[in-house]
């Protein structure tokens, strides 16, 4: 059974006085341990397939199915639900909440999950120096670099146990050596937890290090290299 | 980590949530300190009132309330003069004999309420002898004396030492004449008392009535602590069923109508300084909001339900309302205690205070308990102003709200 399965979406935004087809009968499966990027130019639909594939957008029609489970449909106080203990999420800036520190952040989602104080502060503690900011813990967002604060994301998307992380554009606002790092880490956290990441992105970069790179032109699927 | 979060956020803008809560504490301090010189220039009123001739109870004969006629007096005083010599409240009482009559000069004349006491009497239960300007208080040398108010004397075109012409009927409906000497003048806070209260030596009118003994029309009470007013009251008026005894609200309501009135006014005042607020307060958080939406939509995608945003933005806002409602109970708590020991001289106004039977010198109050009903009413306010920032926010659509920078 593959970890996602994604059957015939389509998704069509009739908000305006043209309707929008954002996605157009796509089908695609994800496994276990995957490193895939979602590719193609502004408008192809990559975020609108996050999103979808987040359960932060229903698709018009079709369904999306993680680990058996078919989330289309799903009530919205289950799909938080769902996403707070399966889904980890990196977005492209200022994934961070400000007031708080590093370690924080990171324990913030365990506090969700009504995880305890202890065993969420541990856990923090080693998330973060797995993504190398051990000696970063109580400072704040602004006080950390574009590179830094995407690591702090990242450990707070694993720190829920996710079965996958999303990342919408997670290396747009960076620079070169902080792409690299970065990536340095996310396939690191890949191998270490056989954890699944799957990025839309444009930039080279990310594409150059992806296992798979899964190309969407126009709102319907055109390649999936591997 | 929730209050956490929200007591960080209200900081995150300092200046914007400091000027809010200097905002809500100046304007609640400002109402209460305001509600508090309404408040003790009311008690001054009444402080003033049992002070000069009230009294904190009275007996009457019930016939003596219905109409002040000379034959309606009390029949067996001295039962209750008995009983209110054994009762440990009462500080000091007087009895009065009271006669409605004309006080008259060679230039004028006035239509007064003569008042006939026991000098000493009176002197231990009211303060009336304090406020003499001049001369003594029924004193002096003269067979037949009179104190009367500064006022009536300049009415009547008369001083310290003047003869006073007083009439008045006796029980039998005819006209009776007394001619007193003035030993003394006084002044109190009420223009009205001053012109139309004589008090004369209470053997002086008992002779003239043609009474064996005085006819009491009156008793004035004073307590030693107005908490045991009504207990005081249930005693008397179990003790004697056929008198009428009241507390110096009935005897003079429209001072305790004007005690409540002004402490619902404080109310009202303050709450309409409140429902002010609420909109500085709902605009603030409204912008507090508006520039999260990113953070909000993140919040809300990685799995915190809308409940839990709402609640956040409830905390903050009642953190903030809570401290600037705080601080500024402080402020008028302060500013309340200051002014009650030392006082507010308002002697340039005192023309017009007298005229209200003010003193002169205010002393602002607030009940405590009114405390504690505003902090209710800023929890309250703070709830309300927080309702449309919060549904602001779980409005959002995280998936739009994560793309708005």
């Amino acid at each position: 059974m593959a970890l996602i399965d994604v059957r015939h979406i389509t998704k069509t935004y009739n908000s305006t006085a043209v309707p929008v087809h954002a996605l157009r009968d796509v089908n695609v499966h994800f496994e276990k341990k995957e490193f895939t990027a979602i590719v193609g130019p502004s408008g192809s639909g990559k975020t609108t397939l996050l999103n979808i594939l987040g359960g932060l957008d229903a698709p018009t029609s079709g369904e999306v199915l993680i680990g058996g489970q078919n989330i289309t449909g799903m009530k919205e106080s289950a799909l938080v639900e769902f996403r707070l203990r399966h889904i980890g999420f990196v977005f492209q800036a200022y994934n961070l909440i400000p007031v708080l520190t590093a370690i924080e952040n990171v324990e913030f989602i365990m506090l969700l999950q009504g995880v305890g104080k202890k065993e969420r502060h541990e856990r923090a503690r080693t998330l973060l120096a797995d993504v190398g900011l051990a000696d970063r813990l109580d400072s704040r967002p602004s006080q950390l670099s574009g590179g830094q604060q995407q690591r702090v994301a990242v450990a707070r998307a694993l720190a829920s146990r996710p079965r996958f992380v999303l990342a919408d554009e997670p290396t747009a606002n960076l620079d070169s050596e902080s792409t690299t790092s970065l990536l340095d880490m996310m396939e690191e956290m890949n191998a270490k937890y056989e954890m699944t990441f799957i990025f839309s992105t444009h930039d080279a970069r990310v594409i150059e290090r992806a296992h798979r790179v899964i190309t969407l032109e126009d709102g319907r699927f055109q390649e999936d290299k591997q | 980590m929730l209050f956490l979060l929200a007591w960080r956020n209200v900081w995150r803008n300092v200046k914007r949530s400091t000027i809010i809560i200097v905002s809500i504490a100046l304007g609640l301090a400002g109402g209460l300190f305001a509600g508090a010189v309404m408040m003790g220039m009311g008690e001054s009123m009444i402080n003033s009132a049992i002070d000069r001739n009230l009294g904190h109870l009275q007996i009457h004969s019930p016939a003596y309330r219905r109409d002040a006629l000379v034959s309606n007096y009390i029949r067996s005083p001295q039962k209750v003069l008995s009983l209110l010599d054994t009762l440990g409240s009462v500080k000091a009482y007087s009895a009065r004999t009271l006669l409605e009559g004309m006080a008259s000069s060679a230039n004028s004349s006035y239509g007064v309420t003569i008042t006939g006491v026991d000098p000493e009497r009176e002197r231990e239960t009211t303060a009336l002898v304090s406020m003499l300007v001049a001369g003594n208080f029924l004193a002096d040398k003269y067979r037949t004396q009179a104190v009367i108010g500064k006022k009536l004397a300049e009415r009547l075109g008369l001083k310290l030492k003047s003869k006073i012409i007083l009439t008045f009927q006796d029980r039998s409906g005819e006209i009776v004449y007394m001619a007193a000497r003035i030993v003394g003048l006084f002044k109190t806070e009420s223009t009205a008392f001053d012109e139309m209260t004589v008090f004369v030596r209470q053997k002086d009118v008992t002779r003239l009535l043609g009474a064996r003994k005085p006819l009491i029309h009156e008793i004035a009470i004073r307590l030693k602590n107005s908490s045991t007013l009504p207990a005081t009251k249930a005693r008397l008026a179990s003790g004697f069923s056929d008198l009428k005894v009241e507390e110096w609200r009935e005897i003079a309501p429209e001072l305790a109508f004007m005690s409540t009135s002004v402490e619902s006014f404080t109310y009202l005042f303050v709450a309409i300084i409140i429902f002010a607020l609420i909109f500085g307060i709902t605009n603030t958080m409204l912008m507090a909001v508006m520039e999260r939406i990113h953070e909000l939509g993140i919040l809300m995608a990685v799995g915190m339900k809308r409940g839990r945003v709402f609640i956040m933005i409830l905390m903050e806002t009642l953190l903030l309302s809570f401290v600037g409602g705080m601080l500024g109970m402080l402020i008028g708590g302060a500013a309340i205690a200051w002014f009650n020991h030392f006082g507010i001289d308002l002697s340039a106004f005192a023309q017009g205070l007298e005229g209200f039977g003010s003193g002169t010198t205010l002393y602002p109050y607030l009940p405590g308990v009114m405390y504690a009903a505003l902090t209710v009413m800023i929890v309250v306010a703070a709830n309300i102003s927080a309702l449309m920032p919060a549904w602001k926010a779980v409005r959002l659509k995280p998936a739009q709200a994560v793309r708005v920078y």
